[in-house]
């Protein structure tokens, strides 16, 4: 667009995205490199942004090696298992063997962990959950990365990133805009980090109205992690393995407290025990798995969905017990103050005080991400003095564009990092995008003219729709010309909703339906070019959209490749019904290719962590 | 030039009485928009349910000593020092955009009805005060506009963007500026007076003929609404807010700005 | 449940609008105050009801499933490292908490590049930064050897050629 300045910014490392990856890596990125210009680009304010905006209630993800309670080993055992398998265990005992030294500098820092005051150890929620009073879990955060980077950008809507124009599949940068003066920054960079989070709105939530907004994961999640690296060719794996969770319903409000800490447990609508009754059907689908301990999350999802389906819902937490003591009263309700508000609210609204009543849960729509009991996104590269040949091409968490790294839910195949993980990925990215740099020397990357005043021209080009056509009609929103971002959104949330398994179909998918549902998506895409916002907030919600298109995009083409179902209750493939270790025990890879529009398919291998294959073995 | 009043001057060619006419005329149009804001959009109303509300979630009664203090409390700090503004710069702007307001109305009243003409001079300080007034007003009016307004330094907005938000405050900008420009060229026995006379005499009109569209009488309510909000602390219904903590103060503050971008 | 902003209250700072993860605080054209602009894309996330000096801002549970009559509110207390909730449920009843939000001052943080410069070593090893000594262990940082990883072998037909697929999803130019 005419009249808006164009800012350029150099630096060594750029780090897309400032919430729990972003500011991991910016912090180690200054550690390891005291010479280098570290900058961080923020779509919000990283005071508070992300997926930590609220706060949280527990670190999920802790080893306990001081004290002896877990290692790597076990926590690689638990991914797999929750995961029904595929994991990349290179990848997740990197994370168990470095996250402790990270929760043990929050501590430092002034976050404030709970101690046992029996044993004088944190407290423990669960077996890998410590609990935390964590309202200020991102302000404490951020600090450190504000004071890490050369600069904090905030504000800017990175849109696409840049490839170096001298050598094939390599990034050299990124462009976005100002939400705030709309001035367009060319970021030109010799490492990148992803770091841009998970990702929800892909389908159609639970609440149609003002309640959309109060979904399980943050709305501003937009998919940026994902639309990033898929449009510039880098490999995605597992993007069908998107997650439902078991929730307090409307308010979304966690779960996990309850059961572990709060000990209590689930009935269906006339008070009787549920899950055992569906053992049988879960073992025919899925065989052995489902002796697994502790029953992965997809699978306790199954029983819940099929007994109210089944007319025996709604399904209840009964807290009724628990809360007559006045100390799990007082966790029950800080554990949503400090992390999702919302269902406190939904209470004190509806007048239910969980002495009294048995609050209900429910089922919630599928979302998208890499960090939780999931693990979307981007192939990346293992540790170096470990991971097999197929899993490492240089660089630790190096995606398969050379100098394109990723952290947090960017990353796929290391589910159960939560923030703690998702951090310390950022701080393993950092100090490997670090010895990249090192490493280029003088052959660093340059950023193409041409390209970047191409991309200015399609990123404002929204603006320029709705100026014009704006003058067609006399007001309102509707318009034969252009499509606004919002309802864009709800047409592809439709979309994935009714032919990629949401939670109107019952998380039931097959081919056929996906086939339409590729064309329908084909449609939207074309009508993108007809985006019209009214304003710099609508262009970065335009943008937005863009960015989950692309990404549900992919989800589809990954659920239409892995023919079985692999992870009951979160979604079913009608035509492959069962679980089929003989040929899918493997990841599913993606390649995009932007000139024709199409995904390249692939798998690649799982390989097991050698002690645990022994053990299957006897 | 700032002892020589400048209406007096002007009633060389233009009687009092007609003065006099259009400062009453403005204090109608003022008097009738605020009457319109309160009775038409229910303001008042909206208010007194307010007072009971909060009166219904009280949980101690407040004696009559405390009322009166609380009263002379929300009067010093937040009516007559604006201490509800948490920005220095806004506090400081605002306050000089109030009281020259105040001084410049006042000692205009005054100078057009009890000192109307040549043979009845008014005071030196009189005309100093309107002076004083009205250049406080006009630079008050500018430090806000150019340097302060959120739209612009919270929102990145163009400076020169102008929404209906801005009616009041440019109104009081315009005017206030072409006083300066009259009152300086009448006091000189300049030519070009009268037509800066035609064009303060609109912008004034302007002013205060749009208080039904503009934000000036919300300006009314703001007492009311510290005097609610302080009384709502002494009788614990504190809005439904919860107590302060009684942990000591040990941590410091993050400094914060309200542009980040 | 967005929020909402008391007319009365709001004195126009733009520190909601500085601090909202989702961009929705934005100041009114008509009243320079603050107002949620898109509250179908508000998260209840309360950034901004802790951020603002007034408490001028609330919110009123989402339209769609929550009952009139409740008040969720909220004060942080920066200096004092604390976090109070004051909870009105529709019937009247009231719950109040408070926990703490900081252990140490705000700023105190020491920063990256505070640390003695890492050795060559250190900077080639698998390490992050104050690794080994912040793992409080006294075993090192863990690790294992690339012998320990073995490969899940598919059933031979698509092992021994890996199956390759295209899903379209081009655009009908
Ligand atoms: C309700 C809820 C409860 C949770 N509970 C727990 C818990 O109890 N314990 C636990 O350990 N973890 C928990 N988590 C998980 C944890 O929050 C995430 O795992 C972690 O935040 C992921 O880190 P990330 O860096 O990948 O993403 P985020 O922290 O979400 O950061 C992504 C950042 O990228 C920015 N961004 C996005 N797009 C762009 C763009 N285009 N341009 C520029 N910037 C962009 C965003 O604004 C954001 O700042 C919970 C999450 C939620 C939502
Ligand atoms: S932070 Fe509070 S006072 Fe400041 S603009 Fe926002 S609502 Fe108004
Ligand atoms: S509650 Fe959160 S999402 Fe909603 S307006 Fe406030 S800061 Fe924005």
């Amino acid at each position: 667009m005419a009249g808006k300045k164009t800012v350029f910014v150099d630096s060594d490392i750029l780090v897309i995205g400032g919430g729990f990856g972003g500011c991991g890596a910016a912090y180690e990125s200054r550690y390891w490199g005291r010479d280098k210009k570290v900058v961080v680009v923020e779509k919000a304010n990283i005071e508070r942004s992300g997926a930590v905006a609220q706060g949280l209630y527990a670190i999920n993800c802790y080893m306990g090696m001081r004290w002896g309670e877990n290692e790597p080993e076990d926590y690689v055992r638990y991914q797999r298992n929750d995961l029904m398998g595929l994991v990349r265990e290179d990848l997740g005992y990197d994370i168990g063997r470095h996250v402790d030294s990270t929760v043990h500098k929050f501590e430092e820092w002034g976050l404030p962990i709970m101690t046992d005051p029996d044993t004088g150890r944190y407290q423990r929620e669960g077996k890998w959950q410590i609990m935390i009073h964590g309202e200020s879990y991102k302000p404490i955060v951020a600090e450190a990365a504000r004071k890490a980077a050369d600069a904090v950008y905030n504000r800017i809507m990175v849109t696409h990133l840049l490839m170096d124009k001298k050598q094939p599949n390599r990034v050299a940068g990124a462009v976005g805009f100002n939400v705030r003066s709309g001035d367009f920054y060319v970021f030109q960079s010799k490492a990148v980090i992803v770091a841009a989070g998970g990702a929800s709105h892909i389908f159609k939530p639970h609440s149609a109205g003002e309640g959309m907004g109060r979904t399980w994961y943050a709305p501003w999640s937009s998919a940026s992690a994902y639309a990033l690296p898929i449009r510039v060719g880098a490999k995605m794996t597992q993007m069908e393995n998107r997650i439902v969770l078991t929730r307090f319903k409307d308010g979304y409000g966690p779960v996990g407290a309850y059961f572990l800490h709060l000990k209590t447990y689930t009935q269906n609508g006339y008070g009787e025990p549920y899950e055992p009754t569906w053992r049988q059907s879960i073992e025919d689908m899925v065989g052995d798995y489902v002796n697994h301990e502790p029953v992965p999350t997809c699978l306790r999802n199954h029983a819940f969905l099929k007994e109210v389906e089944a007319g025996r819902g709604p399904i209840r937490m009964v807290t009724k017990e628990a809360f007559k003591d006045p100390h799990k009263e007082i966790v029950g309700w800080e554990n949503f103050l400090g992390m999702t508000i919302g269902q406190a609210v939904v209470w004190a609204a509806n007048n239910i005080d969980p002495k009294e009543v048995n609050p209900e849960l429910v089922m919630s729509e599928p979302y998208v991400m890499g960090s939780h009991a999931t693990c979307s996104g981007a192939w990346a590269s293992g540790p170096e003095d470990y991971a097999p040949d197929e899993y490492q091409w240089g660089y630790n968490r190096m995606m398969t564009v050379d100098g394109l790294f990723g952290a947090g839910d960017t990353l796929g195949g290391t589910p159960h990092k939560f923030s703690s993980g998702s951090f310390t990925e950022g701080r393993l990215a950092g100090k490997a995008a670090n010895k990249y740099v090192d490493d280029l020397g003088t052959n660093t990357p340059e950023i193409s003219e041409e390209e970047y005043l191409e991309l200015k021209e399609q990123i404002y080009q929204p603006l320029e729709t709705y100026r014009v056509g704006r003058n067609e009609i006399t007001a309102g929103t509707v318009s034969p010309t252009y499509l606004l971002p919002l309802s864009g959104l709800q047409r592809l949330e439709k979309i994935m909703d009714e032919y990629c398994g949401g939670v109107g179909q019952r998380y039931m998918v097959n081919e056929p339906l996906m086939t339409r549902g590729i064309e329908l998506l084909k449609m939207l895409k074309e009508d993108l070019k007809n985006l019209g916002a009214d304003g710099l907030h609508q262009l970065q919600r335009a943008w937005e959209l863009h960015h989950r298109v692309l990404a549900s995009e992919c989800v589809t083409a990954h659920t239409m490749f892995r023919e079985e179902t692999r992870w009951p209750g979160y979604y079913y493939r009608g035509d492959h019904p069962k679980l089929d270790d003989k040929n899918w025990h493997c990841f599913t890879l993606s390649q995009y290719d932007e000139r024709t529009g199409e995904f390249e398919m692939e798998k690649a291998p799982v390989y097991h962590l050698v002690d645990d294959v022994k053990q299957a073995a006897e | 030039m700032f002892d020589i009043n400048p209406f007096a001057e002007l009633s060389h060619s233009i009687s009092p009485a007609i003065m006099q006419g259009f400062v009453i005329a403005m204090a109608v149009c003022v008097a009738g928009g605020t009457l319109y804001d309160v009775i038409h959009k229910g303001s008042a109303k909206y208010f007194f349910g307010l007072v009971k509300k909060g009166a219904a979630g009280k949980t101690r009664e407040v004696p009559f000593g405390e009322k009166v203090s609380v009263v002379a409390k929300t009067t010093a700090h937040d009516v007559l020092a604006s201490g509800e503004f948490c920005n220095v710069r806004r506090r400081l702007a605002h306050l000089l955009t109030m009281y020259g307001f105040l001084a410049y109305v006042i000692a205009t009243a005054t100078m057009v009805f009890a000192y109307p003409t040549a043979s009845t001079p008014a005071p030196a300080l009189l005309v100093n005060v309107w002076w004083i007034g009205l250049i406080m007003l006009a630079v008050g009016c500018y430090w806000f506009w150019f340097f302060i307004r959120v739209d612009v330094a919270a929102e990145g907005n163009s400076p020169f963007r102008m929404v209906r938000a801005d009616l009041f405050v440019v109104a009081l900008m315009v005017s206030a500026s072409l006083g300066i420009i009259w009152g300086y060229l009448q006091v000189n026995g300049n030519f070009w007076s009268t037509f800066a006379l035609g064009l303060y005499l609109i912008s004034t009109t302007v002013l205060f003929g749009s208080v039904i569209w503009s934000k000036f009488s919300h300006m009314f309510f703001k007492p009311a609404a510290a005097y609610q909000k302080n009384m709502a602390k002494a009788d614990g219904g504190r809005r439904n807010l919860p107590a302060p903590s009684d942990k000591p103060s040990i941590y410091g503050k993050v400094q914060r700005h309200s542009h980040h971008y | 449940m967005p929020t909402f902003v008391y007319m009365t209250s709001c004195d126009g700072c733009g520190h909601c609008v500085d601090i909202c993860p989702s961009d929705i605080m934005h100041i009114d054209p008509v009243t320079r105050r603050a107002v949620n602009i898109e509250p179908n894309f508000c998260w209840e996330c309360y950034s901004c009801v802790k951020a603002c000096p007034q408490n001028a801002i609330d919110a009123r549970g989402y339209a769609d499933f929550a009952p009139m009559g409740h008040s969720v509110r909220v004060l942080r207390e920066e200096d004092k490292g604390t976090i109070s909730w004051r909870l009105k449920f529709r019937d009247g009843r009231e719950k109040h908490f408070e926990s703490p939000i900081r252990t140490t001052a705000w700023g105190s943080i020491k920063c990256a590049s505070e640390y003695e410069i890492p050795s060559n070593e250190a900077i080639n090893s698998q390490e992050l930064a104050h690794e080994p000594d912040y793992l409080k262990t006294d075993q090192g940082l863990p690790s294992v050897t690339v012998d320990h990883f073995i490969k899940y072998e598919l059933a031979p037909a698509s092992a021994a050629k890996k199956k390759s697929k295209k899903v379209s999803a081009q655009a009908a130019e």
